[in-house]
This record gives structure tokens, sequence and C-alpha cells, in this order.
């Protein structure tokens, strides 16, 4: 028997045979008992018999455990059973497929309508059932439903249907070569209940679905494709199959597609044949691939986004003088996008830095990628996984190595992070991206809160280490990360990188991209679990913690500073990162002339030139470079950070880089107007868009792109965040919405102003913010309400 | 590291409906007004309250709305930045459609709309325009045509005389009986062939992009007229009115179709069969006098039913809207009023007047005097609009409203946002 049509029963049908077959609920116990259930129904909650957790989600339960449920629940091999829930029914369709999947004898049908169906028309009791335990012994069948990955395989291309019964928008984003798409809610009318059999026969055949053909069911965690498996062992599909292990699984295995190091041999073998000719070769999809190898294709068909990986921004001027030509001869827009006018600001062949330390240009064509990527690997340069899934650019503190009091120097492990993922196609294609950061100063210069996964100094009597952090970051769901109460060893560092990857991978969903960002998934299991399975994970167990030597939080490096060793390293302001790529090849031969041939950047979008000798400072500060890209800038081109914007971003709702290098410069004329020109730095971060991929919740006023609308106009706006302090462990708080964009300026030099006129001694700009009434500080910004007399001076 | 707060966590704040992951783990909150794709789908799509015009996907600046094949409805296909702007332009949620409609009236320096509004209203007319009787001269066209087939008509000769380069129409989907689609026309023989009325709706302001690339036609310079009914033409004024990213360019002429309401594709089948016709053997529609009629190939009348009996298969989103005449655009089009094989037509605007007299050698038309039978149905339909619309009608109003305000006037009612099924929440972010 099992599940064979018709295997949909109604609430009348059951309602006549309630003497004769066993209703089975498994909503969880509480709902069972305290919400009522059918007459006469047993209890076989759905979270007992799937495997709970995200690893096996939903997996089949073993053999013990579901007979052990079926026997106390008093059913027997031979019962009839009619299962429901109250969503739609997945859960229940899911027990039928597992007692059909383990050989049940009787016959198995599913309630349609669920319980709200028979709640319409018959009551509901809350007596349990007089359960009589059973001995639940069958043989499973021959020829079992369950097909691992191998028979999927085997089914692609060929006149088996393999069927995705997730969401379109899920299928659409991925799925099993050759599936067809069909969401398990599509057999469901807007009340829940079973459509008429015409219209699904109907629509089974839009997807090529006919009785007489194999089927193969797949979804995520094996909930809704029960659903589906059910309907149409309902609708008199006898030769079904379903695949567990689900895309989970699919995407999970090392598939070649993904491997770093074949893609970059793909790319090389196809670039002369253009985009066309690579897709072409190598699937529609190898666009989104490409991210493996560091390429993004922009906003502007044709046209990519190369990024370049710096661990711990540190490179030699011999790599940034190959990075600042690579920018001027391959990073030039073309005539129809107005070559060196495109941009009217910065022209064109010009790169950006970042905030995790990489360096990014534009205006990339996949016909040069093999000449760029020579000359990279001549100076041990790579792009490999600076985008896409994997393990992102280590971010270090740009004085490693240089600062007089750090307890570590982070440079040795830094590099064996990176050398220890690069390439590898285990750890190329995880659920998500995982950002990991390691500081040895006492400063938290990597933003140890805001990574997946990060590192700062700690000691444990004389043996000096780290203490770790995980699930931190930014995005529109911003989360400090969270101290795991360890103590690592500086050897011991890869392995946790890598243990936390192989949590990731085994815990992490591959298809809900939008929340499955590592701390989330800290959230789900709680700190306590993820130590715990962390700890599973690395060949050696955790010391306790040591103690935290982070003193305080520095925000940048310019400026001129000493070094342990006596020398100096020279902080350079790069207003929102972007800088000409021979401006960039000049400051690799500064670092020659002046320094010891090492150029850094920092996570502020700023480069740091390291190594100077006392008698060469002063003809280092006199170059005419430095005039602009300045170690004494205005405190508002000091604290500029912006992302890429709309310039090039599909997401960037407004432009960035030249909106906020004019604030900053007209900002600066303003505040030395009023006097204010010694205050060292106000940080303003302006992003695109709600990605925050400029970090607006780390600045003393944080912005991201919006777009205003009244009866009247519709303009560029600015959501308006203030008081992110990281030294204080706080994000800014999102104050005001949808304030047109030229009214930001004047806003943010009034809210300044006041803030200097008020402060107490020593108040930090976020302690003023959070002493200040939120209806005040919207006032200062918007123009109205009381504001220090001054403030009239005009920002233009 | 100090506990993580908020300074706004005592500010009052309005939760979406459904549960997000995203909202658990930070200790910030969005600022006000901050309106995603969540809180319409939430308002708008769970509800069954949209009427499927495409707005919010032609709104959009990063693309991230897509179109749902079975439902025909939107859904999020890319990362949405909450930049608010498919709120904004929705008009069953952010825009306030009565106020753009009067917004244009005002701008053709016409009487304003919505007499039963009150107060102010003593210069307000349901019908503003020059209102004509008109059919197509060809008289294939008039045979094609649902009515006098002076729509049909009017586009054809405005692309032939090169004042056009496309219109985006609908045509019934070869897969599917009485489902329409989007289609723009680039010729006369392209116009004959989508002649005629689909009471479904086609997401076609959405659909106009792709159209366009599929014609071959660059957005930045081509000229297109768009067909749809009125609320469709809410949307495309309002987006040409507070243009963001050149979405509205391409709209050189706008002509609204007279409705009272529309259906849902699926339901409007169900309800055909379940009248024993098979929906593959209707040729076409029409509605008149409170009846509805299905013409089969050999032009028999195989369905004559009264219209109240396909109140289920409507959209529920239609009983909201007033806008029967559809005044925010250039041209209305409807059958009531003009008689058997005429068109009623309403020249609104400027741009609608150049178009009509640029058209004249394809129709024949006589003004017409006697509007009674328009003003009585408008009528009507404004009464019902206003008893189903949980919020205040407001001609004069502020054309946006918030997300706040919406819920504030839904909530409790049977049109109450409704939460999101997790599964359909999908973004992902590919930059940095
Ligand atoms: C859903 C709906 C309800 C209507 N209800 C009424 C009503 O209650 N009272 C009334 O007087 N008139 C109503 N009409 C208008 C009427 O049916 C005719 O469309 C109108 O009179 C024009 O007739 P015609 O012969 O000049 O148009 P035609 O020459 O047939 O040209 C019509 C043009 O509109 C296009 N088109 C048809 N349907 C759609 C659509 N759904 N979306 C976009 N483009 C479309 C066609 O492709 C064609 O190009 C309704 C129309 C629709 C679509
Ligand atoms: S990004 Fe698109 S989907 Fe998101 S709020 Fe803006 S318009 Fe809506
Ligand atoms: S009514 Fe229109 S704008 Fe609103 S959600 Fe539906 S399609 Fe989008
Ligand atoms: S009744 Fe109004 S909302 Fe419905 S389709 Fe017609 S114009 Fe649109």
């Amino acid at each position: 028997m099992g599940l064979s049509a018709p295997v949909v029963v109604s609430p009348e049908w059951l309602e006549a045979r309630l003497e004769s077959v066993t209703p089975v609920d498994v909503r969880p116990e509480r709902a069972y008992a305290d919400l009522g259930h059918v007459p006469g129904a047993v209890n076989v909650p759905a979270e007992r018999f799937r495997e709970p957790g995200r690893v096996a989600a939903g997996t089949l339960p073993d053999w013990e455990t579901f007979s052990g449920l079926l026997e106390r629940a008093g059913i027997g091999p031979d019962d009839a059973l009619v299962a429901y829930d109250d969503e739609g029914g997945p859960l229940a369709a899911r027990l039928l497929l597992t007692a059909a999947t383990f050989g049940h004898r009787g016959p198995l049908y599913l309630l349609d309508g669920g319980l709200d169906g028979w709640r319409a028309s018959y009551p509901l009791s809350s007596d349990p059932p007089a359960l009589e335990p059973t001995s639940y012994e069958v043989e499973p069948p021959a020829d079992s439903p369950l097909v691992g990955r191998e028979a999927v395989e085997a089914a692609v291309d060929t006149d088996t249907v393999i069927v995705d019964t997730r969401t379109r928008a899920e299928f659409e984003a991925s799925h099993v070569p050759s599936a067809v798409g069909l969401d398990w809610e599509a057999l469901l009318d807007e009340e829940g209940w079973l459509k008429p059999r015409a219209d699904l026969e109907h629509l089974l055949e839009s997807r090529g679905l006919v009785p007489d053909r194999r089927v193969i069911l797949y979804c995520n965690t094996a909930r809704r494709l029960s659903h589906t498996f059910v309907v149409l062992a309902h609708l008199g599909f006898d030769d079904l199959a379903y695949y567990e292990g689900s895309l989970t699984d699919w995407v999970r295995a090392r598939a070649p597609a993904w491997d770093p190091l074949e893609l970059a041999g793909q790319v090389r073998a196809h670039a002369d044949d253009g985009i066309e000719g690579l897709v072409d070769a190598c699937g529609d999809d190898v666009l989104s691939r490409l991210k493996l190898v560091g390429l993004y294709h922009q906003k502007q068909p044709g046209y990519f986004m190369l990024r370049t990986k710096v661990p711990g921004g540190i490179l030699t001027s011999e790599q940034a003088r190959v990075i600042g030509r690579v920018a001027s001869e391959f990073a030039c827009a073309p005539e129809r996008y107005g070559a060196s006018r495109q941009n009217p600001i910065f022209g064109d062949a010009y790169l950006d830095l970042t905030t995790r330390q990489d360096v990014q240009m534009h205006w990339i064509r996949l016909g040069d990628v093999p000449e760029i990527w020579d000359r990279y690997e001549a100076v041990g340069l790579t792009t490999l996984q600076a985008c896409g899934n994997s393990v992102r650019n280590v971010v270090s503190c740009p004085a490693a190595g240089l600062d007089p009091e750090e307890t570590l120097d982070v440079r040795p492990q830094v590099e064996t992070i990176s050398e220890r993922f690069l390439g590898d196609p285990v750890y190329g294609n995880l659920p998500r991206k995982l950002k990991v950061s390691v500081t040895g100063c006492h400063e938290n210069c990597a933003r140890a809160q805001i990574n997946d996964l990060a590192f700062t100094p700690a000691v444990d009597g004389d043996r000096r280490g780290f203490a770790v952090h995980v699930g931190g970051g930014l995005s529109d769901g911003p989360r400090l990360a969270s101290d795991l109460g360890v103590f690592v060893e500086p050897e011991q560092v890869p392995a946790v990188v890598a243990a936390t990857a192989e949590v990731f991978k085994t815990y992490g969903s591959y298809l809900d991209t939008a929340v499955n960002r590592l701390r989330y998934l800290v959230e789900e299991l709680g700190v306590e679990r993820f130590r715990e399975e962390l700890e599973r994970a690395v060949p050696f167990s955790f010391d306790p913690a040591g103690e935290a030597v982070t003193t305080s939080y520095r925000g940048d490096h310019v400026g001129v500073h000493d070094q342990a060793d006596g020398r100096h390293y020279v902080g350079l302001a790069v207003p929102v990162g972007r800088l000409a790529g021979r401006e960039f090849a000049t400051l690799a031969d500064l670092a020659d002339a002046y320094g010891a041939g090492e150029l850094r950047l920092t996570p502020n979008q700023n480069a740091l030139l390291p190594h100077v000798g006392a008698a060469d400072l002063e003809p280092l500060l006199a170059e005419p470079l430095l005039e602009r890209y300045s170690p004494t800038p205005g405190p508002f081109t000091r604290g500029i950070v912006t992302c890429t914007g709309h310039e090039f971003c599909s997401y960037g709702v407004i432009e960035t880089k030249n909106r906020a290098v004019g604030w900053a410069r007209s900002l600066d004329a303003w505040a030395e107007r009023c006097g204010l020109d010694e205050r060292e730095v106000i940080r303003l971060h302006l992003s695109g868009c709600s990605a925050s991929c400029a970090q607006p919740q780390l600045g003393d006023v944080g912005l991201r792109g919006e777009i205003y609308r009244d009866d009247h106009r519709t303009t560029a706006a600015v959501d308006v965040g203030l008081g992110g302090d990281l030294g204080a462990g706080r994000f800014a708080d999102w104050i005001a919405g949808r304030v047109p964009a030229e009214a930001a300026p004047e806003g943010i030099g009034r809210l300044v102003l006041a803030y200097e006129a008020e402060r107490l001694a020593d108040e930090r700009f976020s302690e003023w913010v959070d002493r200040v009434p939120n209806d005040r500080l919207r006032g200062l910004l918007e123009g109205y309400g009381d504001a220090p007399e001054s403030s009239t001076a005009e920002v233009r | 590291m100090s506990e993580d707060r908020s300074k706004r966590a005592d500010e009052p704040r309005l939760p979406g409906v459904g549960g997000d992951p995203r909202e658990s783990v930070g200790p910030v909150s969005d600022p006000d007004g901050k309106t995603w794709f969540r809180d319409l789908d939430e308002a708008v799509v769970e509800t069954d309250r949209c009427i499927q015009c495409g707005t919010c996907v032609a709104a959009c600046p990063s693309d991230s709305i897509g179109i749902e094949e079975a439902t025909g409805r939107p859904t999020l296909v890319r990362m949405c930045t909450g930049c608010s702007r498919c709120w904004d332009f929705c008009p069953r949620s952010g825009l306030r459609y009565e106020r753009i409609v009067d917004l244009v009236a005002r701008d053709a320096g016409l009487p304003r709309h919505g007499r039963n509004e009150g107060a102010d209203g003593a210069d307000d007319s349901i019908i503003v325009g020059e209102p004509y009787a008109a059919r197509a001269r060809d008289r294939s066209e008039h045979a094609a045509g649902q009515d006098g087939g002076a729509v049909t008509a009017l586009l054809a000769e405005l692309l032939e005389s090169g004042a056009l380069d496309g219109a985006l129409v609908a045509r019934e989907r070869a897969d599917e009986p009485l489902r329409g689609e989007a289609f723009l026309a680039t010729s006369r023989a392209d116009l004959r062939e989508a002649a005629g009325s689909v009471y479904t709706q086609t997401m076609q302001l959405g659909r106009l992009e792709e159209t366009l690339e599929e014609a071959g036609l660059d957005a930045s310079d081509a000229r297109i007229a768009l067909v749809g009914t009125p609320c469709v033409i809410e949307g495309a004024a309002a987006l040409e009115r507070y243009d963001w990213a050149g979405e509205s360019e391409p709209i050189a002429l706008t002509v609204a179709l007279m409705c009272t309401r529309s259906f849902e594709h699926e339901r409007l089948q169900q309800a055909v069969e379940s009248h024993g016709v098979d929906p593959a053997a209707v040729e076409k529609l029409d509605v008149d006098a409170g009846v509805l009629y299905a013409v089969d190939a050999d032009g028999e009348v195989v369905l004559e039913e009264p219209i109240g009996s396909f109140d289920t298969a409507a959209l529920r989103g239609c009983l909201e809207c007033s806008d029967f005449v559809g005044g925010a655009a250039d041209i209305s089009a409807g059958s009531v009023g003009s008689g058997e094989g005429s068109t009623t037509l309403v020249v609104r605007t400027e741009r609608g007047r150049r178009a009509f007299e640029r058209a004249s050698a394809g129709l024949e038309t006589a003004a017409l005097a006697e509007t009674g039978a328009l003003e009585r149905i408008a009528d009507w339909n404004q009464r019902r609009a206003l008893e189903a619309l949980p919020r205040r009608f407001e001609p004069r109003g502020s054309v946006g409203i918030t997300y706040e305000q919406h819920r504030a006037a839904y909530d409790g009612t049977d049109r109450e946002p409704e939460a999101l099924n997790p599964a359909r929440v999908h973004q992902y972010e590919e930059w940095c």
C-alpha cells in the first residue's frame, strides 16, 4: 500500500472513517495538547522525526527514532494513517514520505486543507486518545524512493524530470541543471486546499510532468518536496523518487565549476572570445562565478571591476607599481562611455582603495585579464577569491610590525591564512563570504567587531596570543561580533579559520542568501554552542580566555608616527580612496626613495608609507604628491569613506565618490572659516545603498543612499546615522531617513558646530550624540529648532 | 566592548508584520520612512491587493523586482536596498493615485477630478477632458476592435506617421487562454493582431524595458504609447512626474482603457469553466450593461452571465480604485456612452490633443454632447471605491503615503498587511 492513489483525502472522507483510520497530528506537542486536534488523532511531532539543526536539517531520522516514535503513538505497520499539520501540508507529507520510505504497509493519506480545513466543518477534541504501545516492524521496500546525488547526476538531461519544489526566486538563483521549477505552493489554492485535478494536471503538464515519466524531486530541507511527492502520488504518478541532500548537497559537492583555479584557466582560454565566447563555453552563470577570481561584471555591459587582494594591506613597491601601471593602462573607459571624461572629477585610469585593504579598478576588458594576471603573477599578486563566497582578503592593522606598543606582529598569521585558502576549491565555495580580521596592536585597527571572524591580542601569563570573536557584520542586519571567551596561540590561528569555515559549511544555509552570513548562524546556535562546534573541528582544545589587551580604538593612521625601530611611518589621506594609477605608481617610487620599498593600505581607504628615516621625512613631506594625499588634511577630508556607488554598482542608489569629495572639500573650507580646523577628524561614511559597503554604521556621521520624493520633485537623498564609534562598541543610530542629499552638508555642519559648542571636556562625538535627544539632533540636521548662532555660516 | 544598544530603542517604531531574522540580530533600527520591498509585498501582494500594474518593477532603480511567472505578480529577484521607491509608486500603497489624477487635470488646465470629496469640490467633475464618439475608418480595424476600434486606429496612424516607434499593448498569451501578456506593437499589423480587450493585467509597466530591448529599440530615444487600465496609467504618470533614472523616458503618450475591474487569470479561467465553457474556445470577452459575454471564433455567444457571478475572479485590489475613466491618461477610451460600434474617447492633455489630431485621418469622430451614462458609471465606481478603501480618499492630499500612514489606516481591516512566507524572502548581495 503505502502512498498509492488516492492519497489526499477530504475532511468529509476522514469524518466518515474516524473509526477505522488513525489521524496523525504532526504539530508540536504543545499545540496538539493545548489547541485541540482532530478527534482520536495521535501526536507525532515533526520536529521529532526530522533531523534538527542545519546540517542534515530535515533528513530522514534513524530507524530507532522513527519506529520508537510510532510505537509510543500506538501506530502499527498496517494502520491506515491520515496525517495533517497547520502549515499547508509539507510536514504531514514528510511523515507520510518517511513512513513510506521505511516500508509502512498500511495506506497513507494526507488530509486536504490541514487542520484549518477540518476545523471549518468539524469540531476539535482535546481528549488524548487511549494509546496502546505497539511493536513497529517493517521491511524497507525493495525499490526505495530515496536516491542519492549520483542518481540525480545521472538524470540530468535525460527523460527523467528533475523537479525543484522551492520558490521561483530560489529556483532562479540556482538549481540543479535541467531541473524544472514547480513551487510546491502552486499546487494549493488560496485557502490551502489542493487545486482541482484538472488544474493540477494542466500545471504539471506545463512542466513536462506526466504520470508515465520518472520524476525526482528536491527542495532544500526535504519538507516542500514531500508535499509535492504526495500530491504526485495522488495523481497517479508511480515512478517517483526524492533526493534528500537537496540543493545544499549539490552545491556543496566539489563542483569543478566553482574551483577558482579552474575558472582562472577558463578565463585565460576564452579571454579573446569576449564575454559571449566565455558564456558559450562555460555557461550562463559564469559571470557570477567570475567573482571567485576577482572579476565583477560592471553595470556597463562588457566591462569588469577587478579586485586585487592585498593581505593585511601590505605591498612591496614593485607590486604597487605594477598595480598603478595596470590601472593607468587598462582601467580606461571606452569612447562610448566618455573615455577620460567619463567622470568629471577623476577621469578614468584610476583605482580605489577599499575598506578591506583591497584595490579595485574599473573598465577592465576580459581580453586584458590574462596580461594583467601575468604581470601580477610575476610580482606575487593575485585576484583569486578577492570576491565571492570564500575567505576574503584578511584585514589587519596597517601598522603591524611597526607599532612600538603592539603585543604581536601579526604579519605571519595574515600570510598563512591567506596562503592556506588561496585557490583551495574546498573553501572557494562557502555558503557566503567569510571575512577575517587579525589585529596585534592595542587599538583594534582591523575592526574586529564587524568581521565574521576576528582575532584580537590577549596575554595569558607570559604567553601572547589571541581572543577570538565571531559573527560581526554590517549590511542591513548589523551585529557586533561575540567574544568566544577562549585563548588561542598564534600557530593555532589558521586551524581556527579552517574550522570556522567547516562549521559554516556544515550548518550554514547555501540558499537563503539574505540571512546566511555567519552572524545569523552564531545568533541561531548561540555563542556557547558555536564554540563547542568549533572546538570539535580543531585538533586541540581551547584554553580559557586570557587577558584582552585591546585598550582603545584608533580611527586611522593619518599623520607622521614613530615606529618601534626609531624610523617613522607616514599615513596619507586619500580622499574616498580614489587615486590615479599613475599617482599610485608614484607613491611606490616615493616608498623606494624615502622608505624601504614598502607601501601599505589601511581600512580607511588610505595609504601608509613605512620605514622613513628621520632625515628623509622633510623631503618626503615636501613632495608635490603629498599636497593632494596629505598627512595633515582637513578634518572632513581625513575622515571621508565611501563605497563605489551608482557610478559602477547596480545597487548604488546614489553617486558617492564625487559627491563625497565635494562635500569634504567644502566642509573643510567651512570648518576653517568657523575656526574648527584644529579638530583632527570627523568621520563621514557615505554608502550608496543599505548594503553598507562604506560601513556607514562606523562613522561619526553615517550616510546611505535613498531617494526622496514629495509632491514637487524627486531627488537623491540619504539616511543619516549618528554616533558610530567602534571604540565604544556602538554603531551609528539611524536618526533621520531620506534627507535630500543637497541639504546634508549644511545639516552636518550644524551638528558639528553644536557639538563643538556644547561638548564637555574630552567628550567624544558619539558620547555627545548619546546624550542629546533625538529630536534635537534631527532639528539640527534638518534645520529647524535651536542651533548655535554661528551655524548660519554657509557650507558651500 | 560595551553593550549593544540603540539610541532609538525607546522611540516607537513599527516593525514589519512578519518575522525576519535580520531584525533580531542587530542593535540598530531603520530610520523612519525606510521602506523595503518586503513591506510592499506584505501590504499589497500577500494581501491579494496587487492589481498587477507593474509600476513597482519599473520604479526599482536596482532592477530588484521581477515578475513571478505563475501568479504574474511582483517578486524580489535581487537584493533590495530599501530605497522605498517601489512603495512610493504603487497605486495600492505609497502612491495616492487620486492625487496623481488631480495633478494631471490641474496641469492640463481642466476642472479637477473627484467630486464626491466634498469641501472645495465646486468645480470638480468626474469626467474631465473633451469627450468624443470615435471609430476606426478602416473596416477591418473597426471589426477587430473591442468597440469602435478607435484605439487601434489611433495608434496605427501615429506609428505610420512616425510620431511613435511602438505601442505597448496587450494580447492573449499563446499558451494560456484568457491570460494577457504585454506586447510592444511596432506596426499596423501588430496592432490589428492585438486589437480587442484583454481582461487580465499584464504588469506591462514592468515589461517596458524588456519589450523595448526585444524590439531592438533604444530606451533612451524611443517614443512609445502606453495603453493600459487606469491604474497602469496612474503609475506611469507618477513615474513621468518623478522620474529618477529615465524609467519613463520612452513614454510619449498614455491611453487608458476605462475600467471598473480586471481579473485574475486562473480564477477567470475557472469561472468561465464553471459555466460549462472551455476557456480556450473563447475568442472575445465583453462586458456590457452589467452582463459578461463570451464569444467564440464563429461569433457565437457562448456565455452570457451577469458580471456579478464573476466577482470572485476579479482582482481584489480593484475595489479600492475610483478611477474608472483613467484620469491620469492623455486619452481615455471606453465603450460607455457612445453607442454600439463606437469608442468613447476622452482627450485630456495637450499631448493627447496633438495625438488625436495627428491621427484624424484614421478616425471618424464626433464630439459627444451627452455624457450622462459615463458620469453615472464613474460615479457608481467611485462610491464603490470609497466604501472599500480603508484610507481616506483625498484628491488634494499629498502624493505620498508613508508605510506608517498605510498601516494606521489598514491595520485591523480585512486588507491589513499579511506576514510574508519566509521562503519568499530572497535577497542576495553581490557587491563587496
Ligand atoms: C480590464 C478591462 C475592463 C474594461 N472595462 C470597461 C468598462 O467597464 N466600461 C467601458 O466602457 N470600457 C471598459 N473597458 C474598455 C473597453 O473594453 C475597450 O478597451 C475600449 O472601449 C477601447 O475600445 P476600442 O475598440 O477602441 O479598442 P481596440 O481598438 O480594441 O484597442 C484596444 C487596445 O488596447 C489594448 N489592450 C486591451 N486590453 C488591454 C489590457 N488589459 N491592458 C493593456 N492594453 C490592453 C489592445 O491590445 C489594443 O491595442 C475595459 C477594458 C479592460 C482592458
Ligand atoms: S531596491 Fe527596489 S525593491 Fe527595494 S525598496 Fe527600492 S525599489 Fe523597492
Ligand atoms: S499594485 Fe502595481 S505597483 Fe503595487 S505591488 Fe502590484 S504591481 Fe507593484
Ligand atoms: S479597476 Fe482600477 S485597479 Fe482594477 S484594473 Fe481597473 S483601473 Fe486597475
